[in-house]
């Protein structure tokens, strides 16, 4: 073999090794990936990322990513059994979508009109309830009942919640829980005062609707505190605890309720009741967090998590969800303990940044200095450390979910 | 009638009797040129024509050596200058004439929509600008001052960076890229600059209300 020879080899290995590396590093296996990782890159283009393991080990977006078009997609997406559900309010599509070599493909869609997604649950396997309001105005309470294996809307109509009156003109429902016949709803009202300012009712509601006919059973008031949870598709306010009692978080702080005067608060709801716990108020803005808290996750015996901001380091809307100044806090529920957890200032107002499995809670930090990075929270210890680091072009973990229960 | 030119002469210098004279006038003033003999002007025409020609030749230049003849390439090479040349004054004019008028405009920016209801689009040279009701926004592109008072999306065509008058706050905004720039009352508190990829951070109530207003 003259010099000749082996250049041209070598030339030809060297690309062949490229060209089948680069092949290899593609995720192989999204369709029974464990867990998928919604990304906004520092370019602004948005990213699904799957992975099996959240404990270590490098993605980078632009990578390993399947890049998603903001025509359709956004991180308003939720999971289940390894679809991803989302409403295009723009062509009023609801999508149901796979990941399949590399590629978003859509497994089904249906048309909701008019309707913009407040909260979602799951009644059964493949039984969604969708609730939400117009888009026309905000005002009116809707919901469509969805059969997801068919992607086929079972029934659709209105929902008996009072509508907006006096000097309120909008409304936000923050959650929906079924409890046997009837369903709880939960909200509040809004007047909007142009693109930049609004004002919130200084009370939250909970209805009692009946189920499935979503006729108005009766009304309860509760002035604790307002803006009871929160858009559930983009983060998670609520969860049921191993005996059935019922939590919800209120969110009155600039970034949800623009009531900053009342305590942000978590409320209880117990197993069997439908009325909340009026002894029951588990103040946060009165611990030793002193802050305006957004987004609760349960970790299981009576303990959870809250990402609570830092009013001394933003200055206002502007800079809430580019600064990095969330803080995660430890809550016993029926102490009222707070345990301040050692991880870097989180940044991103909304996201969907906790998973919880056996006795590890993987939580999503953004943080400015220190990088990207899912930590891993030992529940039983209270040990923190660094897991699965996001690289490249990340700038925001926007929501982590598992794939597959 | 014969009218010599010595008789033309004497008449023209006064020398000729009554009648010579009255001949001449005669002859003057008679429209009838029949009587025009021409016989010498016809004989003589080769010889006139050739003594002109020599007088003419005396006093042009000596006759230009001709040039040595140029090669192709020296043909093509001055073909390209002169093409280079006509392109350049061509490109210069156009530019001038087309282009320096709406960079010149596109230097400040004053944008206004006194509608209390619509949103207004604009297409200016360096962005796409859709301004909320109520809304005026003066952008000066040479020190990249903005000062606005309402709302507006902007959709910029290259990355540029603006600065909030009375203000320190800078923000680059980056090509491809829509914003949402809200600011309402004086300080820097109430300015908000947002991708439209992180609209979902805002409270939800302003949200959906931008959602609606700028058909996001």
């Amino acid at each position: 073999m003259n010099f000749n020879s082996i250049i041209k080899f070598s030339i030809i290995a060297v690309f062949a090794f490229c060209f089948f590396g680069c092949k290899e590093r593609k995720p192989a296996n999204q369709k029974d990936a464990k867990y998928s990782l919604y990304i906004l890159a520092k370019d602004g283009k948005e990213y699904l990322l799957t992975s099996n393991t959240l404990d270590s080990g490098e993605l980078k977006p632009e990578i390993s990513g399947v890049y998603l078009d903001p025509k359709d997609m956004d991180r308003d997406v939720f999971v289940k059994d390894g679809f991803f559900y989302h409403l295009n309010r723009k062509n009023n599509r609801f999508s149901k979508f796979k990941l399949e070599n590399g590629k978003l493909i859509t497994a089904g869609f249906l048309d909701i009109k008019d309707f913009s997604i407040e909260n979602f649950n799951w009644i059964g396997k493949d039984s969604l309830l969708l609730t939400g309001l117009n888009l026309s105005g905000y005002n009116h309470s809707k919901y469509s009942f969805i059969n997801t294996t068919k992607m086929e809307t079972i029934t659709q109509g209105d929902m008996e919640i009072p509508a907006p009156s006096g000097k309120y003109t909008t409304l936000s429902i923050g959650f929906v829980e079924k409890k046997g016949n009837a369903l709880l709803v939960g909200y509040t009202y809004h007047l909007a005062q142009g693109v930049s300012n609004y004002l919130t009712s200084d009370t939250l509601y909970v209805s009692e609707l009946s189920y499935p006919q979503m006729k108005l059973i009766g009304t309860q008031k509760d002035s604790r505190s307002t803006y009871p949870g929160g858009i559930n598709t983009i983060q998670s306010y609520n969860f049921k605890d191993e005996k059935g009692d019922y939590y919800f978080q209120s969110c009155p702080g600039i970034a949800l309720g623009n009531h900053p005067d009342l305590p942000t608060g978590i409320f209880k709801i117990e197993a069997g009741e439908k009325k909340i716990d009026p002894k029951y108020f588990f103040n946060i803005s009165a611990s030793k967090i002193k802050n305006h808290a957004y987004g609760m996750w349960y970790l299981g015996g009576n303990k959870a998590i809250i990402r609570s901001e830092r009013k001394d380091l933003f200055k206002g809307l502007g800079d809430h969800y580019s600064t990095a100044h969330f803080e995660f806090y430890v809550l016993d529920l029926l102490t009222q303990s707070v345990t301040k957890l050692n991880l870097p200032l989180d940044k991103g107002t909304r996201r969907e940044c906790v998973i919880v499995e056996g006795n590890t809670a993987y939580i999503s930090v953004n943080s400015t200095r220190e990088g990207n990075y899912i930590w891993l929270y030992n529940i039983k210890t209270g040990a923190l450390k660094k897991g699965l680091q996001l690289g490249g072009d990340t700038d925001f973990i926007m929501r982590i979910d598992r794939l597959k229960d | 009638m014969n009218i010599s030119n010595e008789l033309l002469e004497k008449y023209h210098l006064n020398t000729c009797t009554a009648e010579e004279r009255r001949m001449v006038e005669e002859w003057l003033f008679n429209t009838d040129v029949g009587d025009l003999d021409t016989t010498i002007l016809t004989q003589d025409k080769n010889s006139i024509k050739q003594e002109i020609w020599q007088e003419i030749e005396t006093v042009l230049p000596q006759a230009v050596k001709p040039l040595p003849k140029r090669s192709n390439a020296y043909l093509m090479c001055k073909g390209a200058i002169a093409a280079a040349v006509l392109i350049t004054i061509a490109g210069t004019i156009v530019y001038f004439v087309f282009a320096s008028k709406p960079v010149a405009q596109a230097d400040y920016l004053a944008l206004n929509n006194p509608s209390a209801l619509h949103v207004k689009y604009i297409d200016a040279t360096g962005y796409d600008v859709a301004l909320g009701p109520n809304t005026t926004a003066k952008i000066n592109n040479i020190d990249g001052m903005i000062d606005l008072t309402g709302s507006i999306m902007i959709s910029p065509k290259k990355d540029i960076s603006l600065v909030f008058e009375g203000t320190d706050k800078k923000v680059t905004l980056l090509k491809g890229q829509t914003y949402i720039i809200l600011k309402n009352k004086t300080g820097v508190k109430s300015i908000i600059v947002i991708s439209e990829r992180n609209l979902m951070d805002l409270p939800p109530v302003m949200q959906k209300q931008l959602s609606t207003q700028f058909d996001i």
